[in-house]
């Protein structure tokens, strides 16, 4: 009797289908997650224009740097978006 | 749940097997029905005809049925195994486009160190000896309110204006 209802319930599931693919948005590097660092402030009482200008170039170095992760950023979403949407 | 099972062990079957169960239970229909309708020479066909006639007509409608559902199986399946190939390809150009970027901002980051690096050595080595440097540095300290504007911006906070 058991088998018997078991064979109708798979008749009843002839037209059934599971589709079981999902497709999952990929990862982004972790070099990339990173946060921009703070400037360097100038600390010091008697401050000269060496340090002064020591300090505006590592400011610019930290700067270029993290514009370069926000380049890369913006390259990594258009080309992912564009793998992703291919797939649809 | 019994459904799921079922669809569970539809897709543990092999295609071949159950093309082979499928065209049999139609075939099998398609014979008991004919046999039930047209064969009048078999003893047994003839005595039980209404229920050889129920029997054939079961199976052959329960045949079209399973062919019906195991047409749109494998046509789910073909299509599965598309999107799978699709997936693959798009997963390993994804790999490939996270190695390109990485190895990119690596480069353009060691690049951009050392050219800053670069930059402070070359204060250290040549603009501290720079006589009109040294004489500005003696006479002319930096005031305050340039380094609390700096540090300012550096942090992007407001200025505390002193009065």
């Amino acid at each position: 009797m058991k088998i018997a209802l078991l064979g109708i319930v798979c008749l009843l599931s002839a037209c059934s289908t599971a589709v079981p693919l999902t497709q999952s948005f990929p990862e982004a590097p972790t070099m990339l997650m990173e946060k921009c660092p703070e400037l360097k402030t100038i600390v010091g009482e008697k401050v000269t224009i060496i340090e002064f200008t020591k300090t505006v170039s590592e400011n610019y170095t930290t700067y270029y740097q993290c514009a370069g992760r926000n380049e890369a950023w913006i390259d990594w979403y258009n080309q992912q978006k564009k793998i992703w949407e291919d797939v649809q | 749940m019994q459904i799921n099972i079922c669809m569970w062990i539809l897709h543990l079957l092999p295609d071949s097997l159950i093309t082979w169960i499928v065209n049999l239970i139609l075939i099998a229909g398609a014979v008991v029905t004919a046999a039930g309708f047209f064969v009048r020479f078999i003893p047994f066909v003839n005595t039980y005809r209404i229920p050889v006639q129920i029997a054939g007509i079961l199976l052959l409608t329960t045949g079209v049925y399973f062919q019906g559902g195991y047409t749109t199986e494998m046509a789910w399946r073909e299509r599965v195994a598309e999107v799978e190939a699709k997936l693959a390809a798009a997963e390993t150009r994804s790999a490939e486009v996270n190695t390109e970027i990485v190895t990119r901002v690596v480069t353009k980051t060691k690049l951009v160190t050392q050219r800053g690096d670069d930059i402070i050595r070359y204060v250290d080595r040549e603009v501290v000896k720079n006589q009109e440097v040294i004489k500005f540095v003696e006479n002319c300290p930096i005031p305050e309110i340039i380094i609390n504007t700096h540090n300012a911006a550096a942090l992007n906070r407001p200025i505390e204006e002193k009065k």
